[in-house]
């Protein structure tokens, strides 16, 4: 199966011109209220998009996974990468006027990740901040610009407050309100106010969007193609979602000949080519075959006699398959899924999440923000619950580790899917970082004052 | 008469009430048979109108610019992914719950419900155009439903897409459906072999107990046909139902679901339950007038009738005076005043049998005194004549016959006197003076007495006992009964000159003592068993006729009985009963 990858990029950069080309006749305007409508929780943990929005990182990645500073101006490891020391930006201030201080960031950052955080040690040096570890961390500069390590300084009472170039004004059910940071280190965004509604339907969505009550809207990847035929202004990323399937070692799958029955089973041409409509690409690897250059030596192929021969010495009790964050897509998944077990002779059965604890598969929607392959492995192996190896320095060894892991059966890659936005023909110099998050302080609206 | 008057009332208020129960349930079932045939039509109009609506929905469908579009897209080799979720739609937009596109291979292209199905093959379309027919749509969620189902076909070009659609028969169908009030629709659907209680719902939902309809349905889904029986959904017969099962069925014809018709029968119970507690209380006011009739009857004809039975029974005990009252002037009135007069006649006719016997009394007591008189003055008057004669024989001849005339005539003055004195006793008997006694002590004092004379007479007579080791209490005057043991022993020796057997017997009988007084003399004749305690009576030579009388006065007079048992030339039998004192009176005394 051919991936087609390019199709978005195609799409995107069609868009971008024309966004561009018309940003060209006049400069960005000050001013101005933008309304983003999500499917999601604005505030979900950790990559809501109204908290990118409100808080900053340490680091930050650019369009090619290059890491850059944020509220790090620098850094540098020693010790052959067991000890990190990142030197603090100067006179940055929380929305609530606190200075910017290695305790706070100290703090925000044990909070973030608790007992599963990369270092053993962190400690603040004058206006840096050291980072020790037990195993090497040469990764630690591109895994602190991920969305759970961005810097909040929480309040007991009200909203955490960030550096970002927004500040929280009123959150109210599932609309978060957001005005600009008139003092953003990086200087003042252009629109005044930021509302995000979360937790709106994809067709209520589209439907403020035809009709003026938004400005940008998401666009899954099954409707990139629709959206494009109804003519809306589309913006999409590189494939940055995984869609895996977790299966679980134990219980009535602690086989793994059931395990790769299952992923022998699975048909990614018939999700790939009809329920997403040939967006993103099918993948057998855990990370973007983009990312690593290896994705091709995984399989993608469904052999349906073989699962069968696998199925046919092992008795299994009806399956359950629940799924992550459902929505209309992914549901549809699940169910083909279903259908392509009942093929090889397992009974499954899609169940809520709320009803099965313990499912015997689970389907999940990942979302990639390192934009290198080793910072990937490590993302996608800390979903599964892995320990990431030490020695991953060269494709070889990241191909090894990831290979080690897939055998196991417990997870099974289906999809890299890309994210899309579609936005209002007001909204000037929308871009999308390298995990398809939209830069919405470079955002200006057309008519804005 | 009470007991016949109230069988009779209640076996008729029975009849009649089970009569009009049976009617009033076979003009029920006639309704409810005609209720479920109007259902039926009606189910049977509303299914065709549904299919013609499916049919209908097809076609317009089928004529549509976006069917035509995909029909001549897929019809020349298009690809079918963007078309994924056209089918849910156009199913929305038809109005139909389940929808299928078909591309011409036979592969789902889209289905509303089902939308993963794509891709797989779809066996209905075989046929197309065919009428609709009901066919059983999996879901995702595992489950399955029944539905209404039609296809077309569309060409796009040389080859042609299939559109399966279809519309539930579910609740809401039932719904839809115009069910009169007492009425109940249920569909049962099961694709497995055996009963599943879960698989009834009615318009309400799924039917709490199931189990009661599982035998109806059972044999509905053997047979294929409609079925009817009384089901009983709770104990309450209320409750009860009559229930029609009719099944459905698909192309193939098995039964694919079963149509049950539940029609209550409460109305029915309820007025068989009024008829029948109308007929309890006729029964019970056709009681009460039995009563009342019968009370009425008895102081017309039964009570006149009893007073007559109980007069009856006081003149059989010897109260020939009873009479009754004549209250009136028809048959019982006649019978109470011919009872008095048989009465009036009886009294009369006793006494003048008394004086008879009183007469006849007086002439055997005269005979007897006569003849006991008679007897020593024969003697005397032939003594006095030798002494009369005597004074003219010599001196000493005269002294000697002097001596002799003067004996004889003390002797037979003594014997005149002994007469007189034993008349004197009877007419003296005294009083017994009772107290508590033992038979046995009387009896065995009485046997002492005579035991020894009856081996020394000439010829001898054997004496056999056969008396009871338990106390034989009575309340006695001791001398008197032992007078009247005494009397009979005495009889009995004088039975038997040629000798013989005495056989004496005190037993205890239930609560009385019977004393037994036996001989083997020559025996008594009926008629002289008649007569033999009639004071003056007697078959001896030299008797007065008292003894036995004075043994059945002592008799008498302590509460007992004497009779007598004689086979003639075998003996007789003097039998004495008298009241035994109770256990704690024998232990007493």
């Amino acid at each position: 199966m051919k991936p087609t990858m390019f199709r978005p990029f195609v799409i995107s950069s069609l868009v971008v011109c024309l966004t561009l080309s018309a940003g060209a006749r006049t400069r960005s305007r000050y001013g101005g209220a933008l309304r983003i409508e999500t499917q999601s929780d604005p505030w979900r943990v950790p990559d809501g998009i109204a908290r990118r929005l409100v808080f900053d990182g340490l680091t930050r990645l650019d369009d090619s996974g290059v890491v850059l500073p944020e509220l790090a101006t620098r850094w540098e490891s020693q010790n052959d990468n067991h000890r990190w020391q990142f030197w603090l930006r100067p006179g940055v201030r929380f929305h609530d006027g606190a200075a910017l201080t290695p305790a706070a960031v100290a703090l925000s950052l044990s909070q973030s990740c608790a007992k599963q955080c990369p270092w053993t040690g962190l400690s603040a040096v004058g206006n840096s901040l050291v980072f020790v570890g037990d195993s090497a961390m040469p990764q630690l500069p591109a895994e602190l610009a991920r969305s759970m390590y961005l810097i909040a300084r929480q309040h007991d009472a009200a909203e955490p407050s960030g550096t970002g170039p927004f500040r929280v004004t009123k959150v109210t059910n599932e609309v978060v309100s957001l005005a600009a940071n008139n003092d953003y280190w990086q200087g003042r965004p252009f629109v005044d106010t930021v509302q995000v509604e979360g937790k709106r339907g994809l067709r209520d969505q589209w439907l403020d969007l035809s009709v003026g009550r938004a400005d940008m809207v998401e666009v899954p990847a099954e409707l990139l193609h629709q959206a494009v035929q109804d003519r809306l202004m589309v913006l999409a990323s590189r494939p940055t979602d995984l869609l895996v399937l977790s299966v679980s070692s134990k219980g009535a799958l602690h086989d793994d000949q059931l395990r790769q029955a299952i992923a022998l089973a699975v048909d990614r041409s018939a999700l790939f080519n009809v329920i997403f409509q040939k967006e993103g690409e099918p993948t057998g690897s855990l990370l973007p075959a983009d990312l690593t250059g290896y994705g091709f030596l995984f399989s993608t192929e469904r052999d349906i006699t073989r699962a069968r021969n696998y199925r046919a010495g092992v008795s299994t009790p009806p399956l359950v398959l629940t799924i992550d964050n459902p929505d209309a897509s992914t549901q549809l998944v699940a169910e083909r899924i279903v259908l392509n077990l009942r093929e090889a002779g397992l009974n499954a059965q899609v169940r809520p999440a709320s009803s099965q604890p313990t499912a015997d598969l689970v389907l999940k929607r990942i979302h990639l923000e390192a934009g290198d392959a080793a910072s990937g492995l490590d993302e996608m192996l800390e979903n599964f619950g892995q320990k990431v190896p030490e020695e991953k320095g060269d494709p070889e060894a990241l191909y090894q580790a990831e290979r080690d892991f897939l055998k196991t059966y417990q997870a099974i890659p289906l999809l890299y899917l890309p994210r899309a936005l579609a936005f209002s023909e007001r909204v000037r110099d929308l871009r999308l970082t390298g995990d398809g998050t939209p830069m919405i302080a470079d955002v200006s609206l057309d008519g804005a004052k | 008469m009470l007991a016949m008057i109230a069988v009779t009332v209640m076996v008729t208020v029975a009849a009649v009430g089970w009569t009009v129960s049976v009617r009033v349930r076979r003009v029920f079932e006639k309704i409810d048979r005609e209720r479920t045939a109007d259902f039926v039509g009606q189910f049977r109009r509303e299914y065709q109108r549904r299919a013609d609506s499916v049919a209908l929905s097809l076609d317009r469908m089928a004529a549509s610019e976006a069917v035509t579009r995909i029909a001549f897209d897929l019809g020349h080799g298009g690809d079918p992914a963007p078309y994924l979720n056209r089918a849910a739609a156009l199913a929305q937009e038809y109005q139909l719950d389940f929808l299928e596109i078909v591309s011409p291979n036979g592969s789902i292209v889209s289905s509303s419900q089902w939308p993963a199905r794509f891709g797989y093959k779809e066996t209905a379309v075989t046929g197309a155009n065919r009428k609709p027919f009901l066919k059983e749509e999996s879901l995702p969620d595992g489950s399955s439903q029944i539905g209404l189902f039609a296809v077309r076909s569309v060409r796009g070009g040389e080859k042609a897409v299939y559109l399966v659609g279809g519309t539930r028969l579910d609740r809401e169908f039932l719904m839809s459906l115009p069910a009169l009030v007492g009425t109940q629709i249920f569909l049962y659907r099961n694709f497995n072999a055996g009963f599943n209680p879960h698989g009834l719902a009615g318009v309400n939902g799924d039917v709490d107990n199931a189990a009661p309809y599982q035998s109806l349905i059972d044999q509905s889904r053997a047979s294929g046909l409609d079925s009817n029986a009384v089901v009983y959904p709770s104990g309450n017969l209320e409750d009860s139902m009559d229930v029609t099962a009719i099944p459905l069925k698909a192309e193939d014809g098995h039964v694919m679901a079963v149509l049950i018709v539940a029609n209550s029968r409460r109305g029915m119970v309820e007025v068989q339950q009024h008829i029948k507690a109308i007929a309890y209380g006729v029964a019970g006011v056709g009681i009460l007038f039995a009563i009342a009739a019968s009370l009425w009857i008895a102081a017309r004809v039964s009570r006149p009738i009893e007073q007559l039975a109980r007069a009856a029974g006081e003149v059989a005990n010897g109260r020939w005076e009873t009479q009754v009252r004549v209250g009136s002037h028809d048959e019982v009135g006649l019978l109470a005043d011919s009872f008095n007069r048989m009465t009036s006649q009886l009294v009369e006719q006793r006494d003048r049998l008394v004086q008879a016997e009183r007469v006849a009394a007086w002439r055997e007591l005269a005979r007897r005194l006569a003849h006991e008189l008679n007897n020593p003055l024969f003697p005397l008057q032939l003594t006095v004549e030798n002494m009369v004669r005597a004074r003219h024989l010599p001196q000493e001849q005269c002294d000697e016959v002097f001596a002799e005339s003067t004996a004889t005539l003390m002797a037979e003055i003594a014997n005149l006197k002994t007469i007189i004195a034993r008349f004197s006793d009877f007419s003296k008997m005294p009083k017994p003076q009772e107290s508590n006694l033992d038979v046995r002590g009387v009896m065995q004092r009485v046997l002492a007495l005579f035991a020894p004379t009856l081996d020394q007479r000439e010829r001898p007579i054997a004496l056999k006992t056969e008396i009871a080791t338990d106390p034989l209490m009575v309340s006695a005057d001791a001398e008197l009964l032992h007078r009247a043991l005494s009397n009979l022993v005495l009889n009995a020796i004088d039975a038997m000159p040629e000798g013989g057997t005495l056989i004496a017997v005190a037993l205890r009988k239930s609560n009385v003592v019977q004393i037994r007084i036996s001989d083997t003399g020559t025996g008594l004749t009926p008629e002289e068993c008649q007569r033999l305690f009639t004071p003056y009576y007697t078959t001896k030579q030299h008797g007065t006729g008292l003894g036995l009388a004075i043994v059945q006065s002592v008799v008498a007079d302590h509460h007992g009985t004497i009779t007598v048992e004689s086979i003639q030339g075998r003996g007789a039998t003097f039998v004495i009963e008298l009241p035994a004192l109770p256990i704690a009176s024998e232990a007493h005394a």
